[in-house]
């Protein structure tokens, strides 16, 4: 059973967010998105200053049998990357919610709706 | 069309595998990481079912003639008791496939080729073999075959079937023919086993030590040692000669394909040759590979290396070792470099 921590806001792509305390939003994937692509061993990340628009694929992420879209959460703009995937992109899956955190995004406007850790766990079945 | 499924379908299933359609059969690609399988097996002993794979015997007075005449190696260099790596071709010298004959006795040799070419093999075997006094028998779904690799392979075979084969070398044991063999680079043997005892000898092994290992973690350890993958490295189009495995070749025999290879020999021509990533990335088959911004083929294999951690490929090219390249992924342009094969140096084979 995939974990789905309280705290966090969920996506139907398999993100999670975490509102910090100016404004911003960590990002990362799901414990269960980390398990269906198994084995992370690239992450190619956008870059701080980037704009991205809700729905744009904002990074990559490559197992070894495929790679895989990240699609941007929000519309906004990329504050930081976790540079620590560069080197090990395995944290992804071995801690999806903590270290294997993927970017900061600055809101730009509205915030789409996300799902609460309810809803997310309802929808993973 | 059902897919195929070897006699250990039931354990994989239990075992939480992830099966894959491969070549007509549903096989486990990975049992829990494709990297932790692979490191299991290059630093500990692994277990793969590889029962999709052929088994045609050919036996006869006229069995040796006949496989020398059908491959690229001559069999009376084989003993009985010992294994060789050689190519089937056409009449141009265009690999039909990539296999290991053993000798199992003066008159008894075992052929293992790829599952997806093992009914053209046996095709081409049947066509051929009129003219020699010589039969061919498939037992392809009443054996199966479990590949044991790695290190502490040899030691775990010893403990659990009280067995040492040497590399190349092939021994029955009992009802269980057990070759030195594998497609890892690692120590280790193959086992031939009747269907109906597979799922003891597995489970025997595995709760010997032995990790199971899908054809994920199969497929980066041969890319790693550099060893060709039937449909992928070559797909009917390519010849022995290409391929960079003329070691397979025995110029001193006559056999199908000979005079097209002899021809091609120290002419020019694209072969296949290493490509080692030195930005990060994880090269794919049929991304382009330039030089010089020149687009020279694509990857015909690609993968991040486990051990390495460093993106490799293989790719048809006229140029040598340590010509620098860029491989183009998803439109980002990733600088490397030609290198020798194997990408994984030392080991046993």
């Amino acid at each position: 059973m995939s974990e789905v921590p309280e705290q966090l806001k969920y996506t139907a792509e398999h993100e999670w967010l975490l509102p910090l305390d100016d404004g911003d939003y960590r990002m990362g994937i799901t414990d269960h998105a980390q398990h269906e692509l198994s084995d992370i061993v690239y992450v190619e990340l956008p870059e701080v200053g980037d704009t991205v628009t809700l729905g744009d694929t904002m990074a990559v992420a490559e197992s070894v049998k495929a790679a895989s879209d990240i699609y941007a959460p929000l519309t906004g703009e990329i504050v930081a990357v976790n540079e620590k995937l560069e080197e090990s992109p395995e944290l992804v899956n071995e801690s999806p919610y903590e270290l294997g955190w993927m970017v900061v995004l600055r809101p730009a406007g509205e915030l789409p709706a996300l799902l609460d850790a309810a809803t997310y766990r309802a929808q993973l079945g | 069309m059902a897919l195929l499924r070897t006699p250990l379908h039931g354990r994989h299933i239990a075992a939480g595998a992830t099966l894959v359609e491969f070549a007509g059969w549903e096989m486990p690609i990975q049992y829990t990481s494709i990297v932790k399988e692979h490191l299991a097996v290059r630093s500990a002993v692994g277990l793969f079912d590889v029962s999709h794979m052929g088994e045609l015997f050919v036996t006869g007075p006229g069995a040796m003639d006949f496989l020398s005449y059908v491959t690229t190696w001559d069999m009376q260099r084989l003993a009985p008791g010992g294994c060789r790596y050689c190519h089937l071709l056409d009449e141009q010298g265009r690999i039909i496939d990539d296999t290991i004959v053993s000798r199992l006795e003066e008159e008894v040799f075992l052929l293992v080729p790829n599952a997806a070419t093992t009914a053209r093999v046996r095709d081409w075997l049947t066509h051929h073999l009129a003219d020699f006094e010589a039969a061919l028998t498939d037992r392809t779904t009443d054996l199966a075959c479990l590949a044991l690799q790695g290190p502490d392979a040899p030691a775990l075979l010893a403990a659990e079937l009280d067995l040492t084969v040497a590399p190349f070398k092939v021994v029955r044991h009992g009802d269980i023919i057990v070759s030195g063999t594998g497609y890892t680079g690692e120590p280790g043997c193959e086992l031939f086993v009747p269907a109906h005892r597979a799922g003891e000898v597995w489970e025997r092994l595995v709760a010997a030590g032995a990790v199971p290992v899908g054809l994920g973690a199969r497929d980066t350890l041969r890319l790693e040692k550099g060893y060709l993958l039937s449909g992928q490295d070559f797909d009917g189009t390519q010849t022995t000669l290409e391929t960079g495995y003329g070691w397979v070749v025995d110029w001193e025999h006559d056999f199908i394909g000979r005079e097209a290879l002899a021809a091609q020999r120290g002419g020019d021509y694209a072969r296949l040759r290493g490509v080692q990533l030195d930005d990060r990335g994880v090269p794919r088959p049929g991304c382009r590979v330039l030089i010089d911004d020149e687009p020279v083929g694509p990857l015909t294999s690609g993968t991040l290396s486990p051990m390495l951690k460093r993106g490799i490929g293989l790719a048809y090219l006229t140029a040598g070792p340590e010509t620098g390249v860029v491989v183009e992924m998803r439109g980002k342009l990733l600088r490397g470099r030609i290198v020798r094969l194997p990408f994984l140096k030392g080991g046993s084979s």
